[in-house]
């Protein structure tokens, strides 16, 4: 049997082209692995998480789950071209088999099937099968409609703003959407000619053999043909160099995944997989509040993962960005959006001057004893009302305290972390580690979630427990140790700070203690969804000005709960929001020291 | 006889009230506190000549009380003010050929600079604090005892964008000169230094002032701005700056600190602009029609500037102002 036709040529080379560039990739990136990523996948491969990799493939890269959950429609879309194509094919490749047995058929062969039946004169109709595949085709074509009308009225599909695309994605997405009406025309004119097809491919041929004539259609029928693998031979050159890289990246990436590979701080290999598996949907758009209230549209994380991978990425796109993790918590693939942009970071400017840190040899400005320490850190020693009430609290539950830093510290590194420099913030990370040890404390607490996401992550702290002031106050309470006055008047809102809430994950402890004082109001975007303040010492790219406009629509929302208090346990947040609030901004240690019993 | 309200009762639009009332125009004052002089009220003595801040007040507030045709309405506010009318808090309204805004301006909040401690730390004070403390004689720490060091920081609301005053306040420098050297007086023993970012002394009779404020009283000058201040356990305070000219930076604890706050433009000039046709620079203040044809007048016709409304201002400057926004009244209302 012949299964081969002139037209296929385009099909056949953009296939090869393809696939031997993705392998290519594959397999250097994988080489270039650090050992350690290596001998973790020896250690996962062959364990059960190989079977939750596979079935995560298939919840998501098929699926598409994690879209449905933050917007169905879009969801769908996408469902139906990755689900729909992939049943094509496995359907398609189904009927082959079922009309001529396992016989080694060419790719082509099945691709084309339709075209190859009347050439080879296969015998025995199997209408369920153009039944399937046709229903399979308009599942696929709805998504490319959809797709359509997404480009022309994102909002329609919940999107505000979608993605600016580059050359080559505009190149392999027009090839795209056209692969599917051209093979639905393929399809039709080979049923209007040959009969077959069903409801849809069968419908239209026999609308075509009725209306047009018999000479024309026979003139089109090799050209459509030619269209259909024409435009799958060039998405298919084109799609790695372009954002459909993602398709096939994905599966790896979760597979590496679930090997226990994630990015750090420094740039590796492992890197590429989550780059290049962004399929630059848009979704972390619509979240960044750089967008939505300074209108910066060049720097969302689709942007940066874009041009960090094209190797064009600026500092200046690389530091615009407050790393509030909103992005992060929308992103369809998962990708670790925060730790690959520090370690852009890192690999444009880290040039530590090793003279810089001769100070923190030997020094120890701590005071006092105690099992419990407390670290302010700088922002808590520049806003001393959190710092007193502290104070307040710690002896009204009677807690004998050592004072790290009261006297001023050295910083917990993660500032110098997020501009990029982590090899000097291991420096402060050593002096602090070296300085608990030897005051031998069990419990550290501090106001200050930007310490507490370092003292928690980067610290390995053993034998100390490292808590939150909210959750040390909370506990406080529980145990009998300290009370507070109840007012029905005090009426509290609360805004989650990011590093507290998306970066800690700590939400419900800070609420527990506003609510043992009065009434919580919550804003509108709460908890995960929550807004920065628009401080964040993460980015060194906007100006003062940029900072106080967002503050001012944080603090816009949160006035509009109608809360006499603004409560915050970030000292950061409230010195930010406290720029643009109309009400009194506090610390939750001010408003508990203020109602202690 | 014509009639012009002059909103504010401070020294420009006394100033300004005094002129009018010679060059026959009849004037009602409209003052929101219940006695005129604004905040040199407030105030002990004047830089550069020491001259009590009383004695200032009190000439202007005899010259008016002889003055003919002035009318002073205190503890009443303005609300709706148009080149023909000024409606008052209580609803009445006041009909007039002419007004003129002489609101003045508002002094910094020192709370908001948490990390300098104010209202939160013994013996943080603001410049105005201090003066009141002189005019009482009673410039002491609040044990009692007398400051033995004393450290006063420039800036505090001024040249800060992160808190939104980009703007120089103009007369702070001067009046931190002026205290360090009336500290000195009073406690010739005590250490005094300055904080600074740069020190402008702008008028006659400044610069001399702060050369002898550094040779004959010994006042100390830091280049640098304090970056935090925090109690010591005997009760003092310890503030850390960097001393930028030897790039150095350095702890000091003193007794006492005294932040020499800004001006900054009053809330309610946003409401003045609200379909009034007057405009307010992004500063806040007030913006004249021209910055040197037209310094007092506001480009609505018939309403004019005087004094810090527009923009931070000495004594003496704003009392020009009174006297030039008053001969731009009575020009306007000849042409009528």
């Amino acid at each position: 049997m012949t299964f081969f036709a002139k037209f296929c040529i385009p099909f056949i080379v953009g296939a090869v082209v393809m696939f031997a560039i993705v392998l290519i990739k594959y397999f250097s990136w994988l080489r270039n692995l650090p050992k350690s990523d290596l001998k973790l996948i020896a250690k996962g491969i062959f364990t059960p998480r190989t079977l939750a990799a596979v079935w995560e493939i298939v919840c998501e890269s098929l699926l598409h789950r994690r879209i449905f959950r933050v917007n169905p429609r879009l969801g769908y879309m996408h469902m139906s071209l990755a689900f729909g194509w992939f049943l094509l094919i496995a359907v398609g490749w189904i009927e082959t088999v079922a009309y001529l047995g396992f016989e080694w058929v060419p790719l082509q062969g099945h691709v084309f099937f339709k075209y190859f039946v009347p050439l080879n004169g296969i015998e025995g109709h199997k209408p369920v099968f153009d039944f399937v595949m046709d229903l399979l085709l308009l599942f696929v074509l709805s998504g490319v409609g959809l797709a359509w009308y997404k480009r022309m009225r994102s909002r329609a599909l919940g999107m505000k703003r979608t993605t600016k695309h580059i050359l080559f994605d505009r190149i392999a997405l027009s090839a795209l959407w056209c692969i599917f009406p051209l093979r639905l025309m393929a399809e039709s004119i080979t049923a209007a000619i040959y009969g077959g097809g069903s409801f849809l491919t069968g419908g239209i041929g026999t609308l075509m053999a009725k209306t047009i004539n018999a000479d024309i259609l026979t003139l089109l029928y090799e050209p459509a043909w030619w269209l259909y693998s024409l435009a799958l031979g060039t998405f298919f050159i084109s799609m790695p160099f372009s954002r459909y890289m993602h398709i096939f990246t994905e599966i790896p990436l979760i597979f590496l995944r679930h090997y226990r590979l994630k990015p750090t701080a420094k740039e590796k290999s492992y890197d590429n997989f989550e780059v290049e598996a962004c399929s630059r949907c848009g979704i972390c758009i619509d979240p960044c509040q750089l967008q939505l209230q300074l209108g910066i549209n060049d720097v969302q994380s689709v942007y940066f993962l874009r041009d960090r991978r094209y190797n064009m990425l600026q500092q200046k796109i690389a530091n615009n960005c407050l790393m509030c993790g909103r992005c992060e918590q929308v992103c369809p693939v998962g990708i670790n959006l925060n730790t690959l942009r520090l370690n852009s970071r890192s690999s444009m400017r880290n040039i530590p001057n090793e003279g810089r840190y001769n100070y923190l040899r030997g020094m120890d400005r701590s005071q006092g004893e105690g099992k419990v320490g407390y670290f302010a850190g700088c922002m808590t020693l520049l806003t001393p009302n959190t710092l007193s009430a502290m104070q307040k609290i710690f002896s009204a539950a009677r807690e004998k305290v050592w004072w790290a830093d009261k006297d001023g510290g050295v910083c917990c590194g993660r500032p110098l972390k997020l501009t990029g420099e982590p090899d000097s913030a291991q420096k402060m990370i050593d002096y602090n580690k070296a300085l608990f040890a030897k005051h031998n404390i069990t419990t550290l607490v501090t106001s200050c979630p930007i310490c507490l996401r370092v003292f928690r992550e980067e610290y390995d702290l053993h034998g100390i427990e490292v808590l939150h002031h909210s959750e040390y106050i909370l506990r406080l309470m529980q145990q009998g140790r300290l009370s507070v006055n109840y007012s029905t008047d005090a009426t509290f809102t609360y805004h989650d700070p990011c590093e507290l809430g998306r970066g800690s994950n700590i939400y419900d402890q800070p609420r527990a203690v506003i609510e043992a004082i009065g009434q919580l109001m919550e804003p509108a975007h709460n908890r995960k969804n929550a807004l920065c303040c628009g401080s964040s010492v993460a980015n060194t790219a906007i100006n003062d000005r940029q900072q106080l406009t967002i503050a001012q629509g944080v603090a816009e929302e949160l006035d509009a709960t109608g809360a006499n208090t603004v409560v915050t346990a970030c000292p950061l947040c409230k010195k930010a929001i406290t720029r643009g609030a109309t009400k009194q901004v506090k610390d939750l240690s001010e408003i508990v020291a203020e109602n202690l019993k | 006889m014509k009639h012009t309200i002059i909103i504010g009762g401070g020294i420009a639009g006394m100033q300004c009230a005094l002129t009018l009332s010679r060059q026959g125009v009849a004037t009602t004052i409209i003052e929101k506190e219940n006695d005129l002089g604004g905040k040199l009220r407030n105030w002990h003595v004047l830089f550069p000549t020491f001259t009590p801040a009383d004695e200032v007040l009190s000439q202007m507030r005899h010259k008016l009380s002889t003055a003919t045709n002035v009318t002073i309405k205190t503890g009443c506010e303005a609300t709706k003010i148009t080149p023909t009318a000024v409606t008052l808090a209580t609803g009445e309204e006041l009909k007039c050929d002419a007004v003129v805004i002489a609101t003045g301006f508002t002094l910094f909040d020192a709370h908001i600079k948490e990390e300098y401690g104010y209202g939160i730390y013994d013996n943080v004070v603001t410049s105005a604090d201090l003066e009141q403390m002189f005019n009482k004689g009673e410039v002491k720490l609040s044990t009692g005892e007398t400051p033995r060091r004393v450290a006063i920081l420039h800036c505090v609301g001024s040249r800060d964008e992160k808190v939104c005053q980009r703007h120089c306040s103009k007369v702070c420098c001067v009046t931190g000169v002026k205290q360090a050297i009336e500290l000195k007086r009073l406690f010739p023993a005590a250490d005094v230094f300055n904080f600074y970012m740069d020190i402008r002394m702008f008028g006659p009779g400044y610069e001399e002032m702060y050369r002898e404020a550094q040779q004959a009283y010994n006042v100390h000058f830091v280049r640098g701005r304090i970056s935090e201040v925090s109690p010591t356990i005997d009760n003092r305070l310890q503030i850390k700056a960097e001393d930028t000219l030897t790039g150095r930076p350095l702890k000091l604890g003193v007794d006492m600190l005294v932040l020499l706050i800004g001006m900054r433009s009053n809330d309610l000039n946003a409401t003045l602009e609200a379909g009034s046709g007057l405009k307010c620079q992004p500063s806040g203040f007030m913006q004249p029609k021209d910055s040197f044809h037209g310094n007092v007048e506001s480009g609505v016709e018939g309403i004019f500037y005087a004094g810090a409304v527009t923009a931070p201002k000495n004594v003496g400057e704003s009392m020009n102002e009174g006297t030039t926004a008053a001969m731009a009244v009575v020009e306007w209302l000849s042409k009528r």
